[in-house]
Formats: C-alpha cells, sequence, structure tokens
C-alpha cells in the first residue's frame, strides 16, 4: 500500500472510532452549542441595547464564531487533557498510525461536532434581527477553516502544556473569548495596546473571516488577517505534531 | 523478536531502568516481574516507541526501535495498563478498525476476533456497546485489540487485573496461544503465581535493575530443597513458628515459613501436635512457588541496597 494510501486508510478508521467515541459527548455539546447561541444572541442584549442594524449584524455574525472558538479552544483542549490523564492519549500514540493521520482524525470530528451551533447561531441571530444573512460558498469554507484551525490550536495547548496549565488556560479563555475580544464588538472599542495584541491573536481575524463570509457587503478581511490566522493553524499543527511524536 | 540491551532510563532522580536486559523469542512468553514502581511499565513504553531511553538499544523483529519508532510500532502491539478509550464502540468494532489499522483485511480480523471472543466466553459482549461491560470484560476486549493481528511481538502489561477467576484461565491460555502462533510475548506483571503457569522465562526488576532472570526452573533452584509451611490459627492470634524454620509472614491468623526438606518430618510432627493442642486450625506443607523465590530475591535485593547504604 502506498504511504498516501496508507494515510488515507489510518485517517479513516480513526475518524471512525473518534465518532463512535463522540456519540457519548454529542448530546451534551449540542445543549451547550444551543445555550450559547442563545445565550450570545439574546443574552448580549442584556448587556448593551441592541438599537440599530449595525450593532446587531456585528453580534449576529460574531456569534458563530464565539461557538467555534469555545469548541476549539475549551472543549477540545479538555476533551485531549483527559484523554492525557486517563492514558488513552498515550494508547492511541502506540498505534502504527501517522501522527499526523490520528490529529486529521480528531481534527475532523471536532469540526463536524462545531458545526451545528455554528448553522444554529446565524438561524438564532437571523430570528431575533431579522437579518438576510447573505449566505454564499464561501460561508462554509469560512467555517470549516475556523473551525479546524482553532481546534489544531486548543489541540495544540493541550499537547504542548502540562495538563493543569493546560485547564486552567482554557477557563481563562472563556472569559478572553466572550468578553474580552473584538468579536461582538469593535475592537475600536478596546485601549489601542489591547486592540493591537488582537491583531497577531487569532480571535479578531477569525470572527472577520466568518463574519465576511456571512455579510460580505457590511464587512471585509484584510489579507494580513488571513495570514495570522493561517500562521496560528500551521504552528499549533506543527507544535502538536512534534508533542504527538516526541518521546519522554 | 525482542532484544533490550543495557536500557537506562533516568527521570529527574530517580533511575528507573538501569542497564535491563531482556530477551524474548518468537514462541516465548516471557514474564517481567516486579513490585510497584520497579520500572515495568517505563520500559514497556521504551519498548513501543512512547519513552526513550537515555543508553541502550533496543531491537523489535530486526527494527532498532529507538531509531525507528514508528517502523517498530508496525511490528509490535500493546495492551497497556491503561483502559483502551472504547466508550461509544462495540468490542468487535474496536477489534476490527485496530486489526485493519494493522494492515489486515476486514474479514481476517473478523474471523480472528469472533474466535477470541468465543474462546474467551465473551461471544455475547461482541456487539454490545462497551459501556454496559464490566472492568474485566473491557480488559479482555484490550487484550483481543492488543491480538487483533498477528504480530511478530506482543506486550501485555498487567492483562488480568480486575478479571474473573474462571475467565483468567482462558485468557492464559489465549495468551499461551499467541506465543504458540508464533509472537514473542513480553508479560508485565505482579500476579506472580498465575504468570508461574503461562511463562517460559522470567525476569525480575527491582527498583530498575533486573535482579533475577532465567526459566522458572532456574528461579527457584536454589529452593528445590526447600518447603513452605502454612499455619492458620483463628483470628486474634498469630501462629507460632515451628522450631527452626524461616519465617517469611507472620500476621493475625497466619504464618508462612520455610523448612529444609530433610527436616520436614520433624516439623510435620511438630505441626501435628499443634493441631491437636489446638493451638493451629489448619496447616499445608507444599512445595516452594515462584512467589516465595520472588519474595526472597527481592527482600535479597532490598538488604543488598541496605549494606551498600
Amino acid at each position: 500500500m502506498t504511504p498516501v494510501r496508507n494515510w488515507f486508510r489510518a485517517w479513516w478508521l480513526l475518524m471512525r472510532w473518534n465518532a463512535a467515541s463522540s456519540k457519548m459527548i454529542l448530546p451534551l455539546s449540542l445543549v451547550v452549542q444551543i445555550m450559547l447561541a442563545v445565550g450570545i444572541v439574546i443574552g448580549f442584549g442584556f448587556l448593551a441595547p441592541v438599537d440599530d442594524p449595525a450593532t446587531a449584524l456585528r453580534l449576529s455574525t460574531g456569534a458563530p464564531t464565539i461557538q467555534l472558538l469555545t469548541t476549539g479552544l475549551v472543549l477540545v483542549p479538555q476533551a485531549v487533557v483527559a484523554m492525557k490523564q486517563e492514558g488513552s492519549y498515550d494508547w492511541f500514540r502506540t498505534l502504527p498510525a501517522p501522527r499526523s493521520a490520528f490529529l486529521a482524525a480528531d481534527l475532523t470530528i471536532w469540526t463536524l461536532i462545531s458545526l451545528p451551533g455554528i448553522i444554529l447561531a446565524v438561524v438564532v441571530a437571523a430570528w431575533r434581527f431579522d437579518l438576510d444573512l447573505q449566505l454564499s460558498f464561501w460561508s462554509p469554507i469560512a467555517a470549516i477553516a475556523v473551525a479546524a484551525i482553532a481546534a489544531t490550536i486548543g489541540y495544540g495547548m493541550a499537547t504542548a502544556l502540562p495538563p493543569r496549565v493546560a485547564q486552567l488556560l482554557t477557563q481563562m479563555l472563556v472569559f478572553v473569548i466572550l468578553l474580552f475580544s473584538p468579536i461582538t464588538f469593535p475592537s475600536a472599542a478596546l485601549p489601542d495596546w489591547f486592540a493591537a495584541v488582537h491583531r497577531v491573536l487569532p480571535m479578531e481575524p477569525m470572527s472577520d473571516m466568518i463574519r465576511t463570509s456571512l455579510a460580505p457587503d457590511a464587512f471585509s478581511i484584510a489579507p494580513a488577517q488571513i495570514v495570522v490566522v493561517l500562521a496560528w493553524g500551521a504552528v499549533a499543527a506543527i507544535a502538536t505534531l512534534t508533542m504527538m511524536s516526541r518521546r519522554s | 523478536m525482542l532484544s533490550v540491551r543495557s536500557v537506562t532510563k533516568r527521570f529527574k532522580r530517580v533511575l528507573a531502568n538501569d542497564r535491563v536486559d531482556i530477551e524474548a523469542r518468537a514462541g516465548q512468553v516471557v514474564g517481567l516481574l516486579g513490585h510497584n514502581g520497579a520500572g515495568k511499565t517505563t520500559l514497556v513504553n521504551q519498548v513501543v516507541g512512547i519513552a526513550k531511553p537515555d543508553v541502550g538499544e533496543i531491537v523489535v523483529d530486526g527494527i532498532d526501535a529507538i531509531a525507528h519508532p514508528s517502523r517498530a510500532r508496525q511490528r509490535c502491539a500493546i495492551q497497556a495498563q491503561a483502559n483502551v478509550p472504547i466508550s461509544g464502540l462495540t468490542p468487535a468494532l474496536a477489534v476490527e478498525l485496530v486489526g485493519r489499522l494493522r494492515g489486515a483485511s476486514k474479514s481476517e480480523v473478523r474471523a480472528r476476533a469472533k474466535d477470541r471472543f468465543e474462546r474467551l466466553e465473551l461471544g455475547d459482549w461482541m456487539h454490545r456497546p462497551t459501556d454496559q461491560l464490566s472492568g474485566g470484560v473491557k480488559r479482555l476486549v484490550a487484550f483481543a485489540i492488543a491480538t487483533a493481528t498477528r504480530v511478530p511481538l506482543v506486550v501485555l502489561d498487567e492483562p488480568t487485573n480486575d478479571v474473573d477467576p474462571v475467565r483468567r484461565r482462558l485468557l492464559w491460555q489465549e495468551i499461551r496461544r499467541e506465543a504458540d502462533e508464533g509472537a514473542a510475548v513480553l508479560l508485565v506483571t505482579h500476579n506472580v503465581n498465575e504468570a508461574e503457569r503461562a511463562v517460559d522465562r522470567l525476569t525480575v526488576l527491582d527498583r530498575g535493575r533486573v535482579v533475577a532472570s532465567g526459566t522458572l526452573g532456574q528461579l527457584t533452584s536454589h529452593l528445590r530443597n526447600r518447603l513452605r509451611v502454612e499455619l492458620r490459627s483463628s483470628p486474634g492470634a498469630t501462629p507460632e513458628a515451628p522450631p527452626g524454620t524461616e519465617v517469611i509472614e507472620a500476621r493475625e491468623g497466619l504464618l508462612s515459613a520455610m523448612v529444609d526438606a530433610a527436616d520436614s518430618e520433624r516439623v510435620l510432627a511438630w505441626v501435628r501436635e499443634a493441631q491437636d493442642m489446638g493451638r493451629i486450625e489448619t496447616f499445608a506443607i507444599q512445595p516452594v512457588s515462584l512467589e516465595d523465590a520472588y519474595v526472597q530475591l527481592t527482600q535479597d535485593a532490598a538488604e543488598e541496597r541496605e549494606r551498600a547504604a
């Protein structure tokens, strides 16, 4: 069997394993996604009035990104940390499969798991604010890219950091994503230094990717932002694969 | 199939493995015995390529496992001490996916798994969700996963943990079968008495060092002229040791001691008298077991360490 065919075979078989395992967490994940979708779109309106179409559109197009980032940067690392702590992460590493196929299989499943949330967030927002979002060919591509890259970063965190540090970081990231990232509000609302930090962090460019794919007339994304997102994905993937191959 | 030479592994201040040598040939079950923390699992992790020795050589089926861990992994399968993450799968599906990952065809893996599950009396559990399985059955499923296909080296880390006595016997037979079919089996256990039945050779690790290695006969040869006396009394008292015996264990209600075979008739007479007088309730005099040899080896190693200190 050629190495490429062997890789795809390993990816497919590991994906089937992960898909079967995920059946257990799928209902809970869906509940969390529903609560997040409703919470962001409706709950954020209690914090600050959503009294103009521009704010409504920003909130609605930001909600899907929060869904994807919460799954990728919080749920994924928590699941990987749990795997490491119970020993199953090491067991997977003893299987004769390329590390990249293992990572790709897990990312595929996590990406699929996070997709209902994004659809839900768009539907809830469209219903709540009576918006006409311009879904296009790019909308699912942007969603899949952001979901996969966020999950890769989460994976990188969980594999590179000691379990307790990774877990603490995920707790902190929930607040950073929800309250301190220019996703549901413009970066102009932040102090200059913090806005500058967000230009090199992945959250803002990821949200711009998603919102541009949903409302291209109202938003745009600069090529530099796409580079930032891809760079985070590449560094996280390299770090993860290096850590997965590392022998203690 | 497996050759471990002078493997040394240190974690900060702990010397987990100290110049360990182990050899397992095709068709052999080699037992690796040792207390908790003796360095057994560290050694296994180095064999399967998730840990790397500081010094030494590990060869799996002709492949240098230190230089080429992924190639070595193709040739060995492990049942790790930690449970396999099979939640959400059925035993049959878990075995099939791993078997196919190892390059076997679907029909080949299914046929092998069916036979295996039937011999382990697990046929009824094959297609049930694993969440309905007990800890012992999950352990047996992990064994079936590790042996889903034929590989040159099978590493089993405490395979009998949580398994009921009846299926444990079946499992020992299956382990023996793996070797008979041509695999080298490295069996890590602290279940000394049961390992005695299945292994061809043994290596005893103590604090990372090999303190003994050889066949069962070789490891117990120095105790060939010794017998073990076990006395039981009613709770509340410890039986008195017969004169001229070497006490191994003494606790409430039980005393174990060693005696020279030549002295056994005198000891037997003493024990019978003690029983007649009501000082003990039951007794047994039997040949020395591997467990006795193992306990003595590890005690000797501890004494040697104390002298050196």
